[in-house]
């Protein structure tokens, strides 16, 4: 009973709790668009959750986020592309590789653990960065990444669309990878050394006075939201199925941190809420999008509308709110509180 | 002087900070043995939080060095002092602010390798200790500014530390509050074999604390000793103490 009780449980069976019930409404209306949206859903929930990871517990922004999806996407793409696809997919692929292949879910997991390995060789150094500068550090990481993947083309077919991709994601994958990844986000949140990277956001100077190895603890970190992101890369592309480097740069980025600027970067809870309101919203005024466009109310398309709101959002939460909808205290907290206070 | 120094002592000797050309600290040698708490008083500006932030490691030394029970420091290496069982506070509160009273007390002990079950119950202890256990759940930010002198205390204690810094622990706090902490600070050094250096501007509370005072001003020592002498120091008086301590001596 106790063990029901505890607040990290507690937290983690309400959002998976979350989850599930996305998956039983998408079942029971069973709309193949509904459908679509739940899974891209449960999808970023694994990228805004690993984004969390990073940012909510150091406090640095990470623009390169997106960058190791795409790692993940491009790893989980090149070990299951069949191989009679494969001279077409990939026409320029060193012939080394030509033998390389895996189950996709398997190379779901390969793509996440191939992103924690890049973010591990290059990031170290970074990490003992701060402020503005570990700002602009993990942006020209993203560049450096996008270019790479536009311009290795014999991994990556360069610019041009990489296609093949099993379509294994459904709904029920995505919704139990995102629950698995909320579930590891809390454990490191918690851990040793989710407490000391937490420390090392609150306060540098004094993390460093009790003897707390900074770089490390972002680093390890790092590497986790690394992981978190290639699996959601793999995910994505084995939903889609085909997919260019320019799907993993700026607009998506812009997404991916408005979500977790507006749910709030300090909790889980947060990450998952901000997905799911930013979906919802975006849902929404695409629909309200297609329907300005159909009654050609406006002499022009009404194009932009999503991105407007998602920036005009940001700018209001940053404003009103700059800890996000849920800044500090996780669903589980809060369940607690009340119970206790119940109990009197 | 060296010779007469224990090895379990912490020694920092001739150190010099420069900022910018401007001599904070110059040639200022200061020891502190296991068990003692030692004062460290002088005029505001005079380098005092300088000099803890010297021997931390937090300032770069232009000469000097530091030794921690016989151990010579790295320069410019905090962590490395730290886990040398250096604790210090800071003369602003320093806390995690998002973090709960018991977490932050944790992260002493964490950071020296201590596993988070050990961790907790070493916070616990301590938060005992200094009365702020029914806190324990308390996000940092939301204490009052004398439970944040406490929690950093008690953080920097969690540790374990051979020697611990404290930079104006009573600042902030009312009279039953720092007469209640200047008890537990003075079981502090026989409990736990620690040696304390404390500065405060609070003459009554330093001469409860200490036995030995080091004076400087503009950078430099001008006096060091037992408190009685010190106090008698035309130097000290001058400098520091001013006219009503002049009328007391």
């Amino acid at each position: 009973m106790s063990f029901l009780m505890n607040r990290h449980t507690l937290t983690v069976a309400s959002l998976c709790g979350l989850l599930l019930m996305l998956v039983f409404i998408s079942y029971a209306v069973d709309v193949r668009v509904f459908t679509r949206i739940a899974t891209t859903l449960c999808i970023n929930v694994v990228m805004v959750v690993g984004l969390q990871s990073f940012m909510g517990n150091t406090g640095i922004l990470s623009f390169a986020h997106i960058g190791f999806m795409g790692v993940g996407a491009y790893t989980s793409a090149l070990l299951t592309i069949p191989a009679q696809m494969r001279g077409m997919a990939l026409p320029d692929l060193y012939p080394f590789m030509e033998g390389l292949s895996a189950s996709p879910i398997l190379a779901i997991f390969l793509g996440g653990i191939v992103a924690a390995v890049i973010a591990a060789a290059v990031s170290y150094p970074l990490m003992r960065l701060s402020d503005a500068a570990a700002v602009i550090t993990s942006f020209a990481l993203l560049v450096v990444l996008h270019t790479v993947m536009l311009h290795w083309s014999e991994v990556t077919n360069g610019p041009r669309t990489l296609f093949g991709l099993p379509a294994i994601t459904s709904l029920p994958l995505t919704a139990i990878v995102a629950a698995g990844a909320i579930a590891v986000a809390l454990m490191f949140k918690e851990s040793r050394l989710g407490i000391l990277a937490r420390a090392t956001r609150d306060d540098e100077t004094a993390a460093r006075a009790m003897g707390i190895n900074t770089p490390r603890v972002r680093w390890l970190a790092f590497i986790l939201s690394a992981l978190l992101a290639g699996i959601g890369g793999g995910l994505w592309g084995h939903f889609v199925g085909s997919f260019s480097p320019k799907a993993f740069y700026l607009k998506e980025t812009f997404v991916i941190l408005g979500m977790l600027v507006i749910g709030g970067p300090g909790t889980i809870t947060g990450a998952v809420l901000g997905v799911f309101i930013v979906t919802a919203a975006f849902e929404s005024l695409r629909t309200l999008e297609v329907v300005l466009n159909s009654a050609q109310i406006f002499s022009g398309q009404v194009v932009g509308v999503t991105e407007i709101v998602l920036a005009f959002s940001m700018i209001a939460v940053l404003a009103l709110r700059p800890g996000g909808l849920v800044p500090t205290r996780e669903i589980g907290d809060a369940i607690v509180g009340l119970i206790r206070k119940r109990k009197g | 002087m060296q010779a007469d120094i224990p090895t379990t002592a912490l020694l920092a000797s001739n150190i010099t900070v420069e900022f910018a050309g401007l001599r904070a600290l110059d040639g200022v040698t200061i020891v502190i043995n296991p068990g003692e708490i030692l004062g460290l008083i002088g005029p505001n500006g005079s380098g005092k939080t300088t000099l803890i932030n010297a021997i931390t490691g937090q300032v770069p030394l232009a000469t000097g060095q530091v030794t921690v029970a016989g151990d010579v420091m790295p320069l410019s290496a905090p962590r490395t002092v730290a886990l040398s069982g250096v604790g210090r506070t800071f003369q602003i509160v320093r806390l995690f602010d998002q973090l709960t009273v018991s977490e932050n007390v944790e992260t002493a002990a964490l950071a020296k390798g201590i596993k988070r079950k050990d961790a907790r119950k070493i916070a616990t202890e301590i938060l005992q200790e200094f009365g702020m256990l029914s806190r324990a759940e308390t996000i940092a930010a939301n204490l009052n500014y004398g439970d944040k002198r406490r929690v950093e205390i008690a953080r920097a204690l969690a540790a374990t530390p051979k020697f611990l810094l404290l930079d104006e622990p009573a600042a902030g706090m009312n009279e039953s509050e720092s007469q209640m902490l200047c008890k537990q600070l003075l079981e502090l050094p026989k409990q736990r074999n620690l040696g304390i250096l404390i500065i405060d501007h609070d003459m009554p509370l330093i001469s409860r604390l200490c036995d030995r005072v080091h004076v400087i001003a503009s950078g430099k020592t001008i006096a060091a000793g037992l408190i009685e002498n010190v106090r008698k120091d035309p130097a000290v008086i001058e400098a520091y103490l001013g006219s009503s301590a002049r009328q007391d001596a």
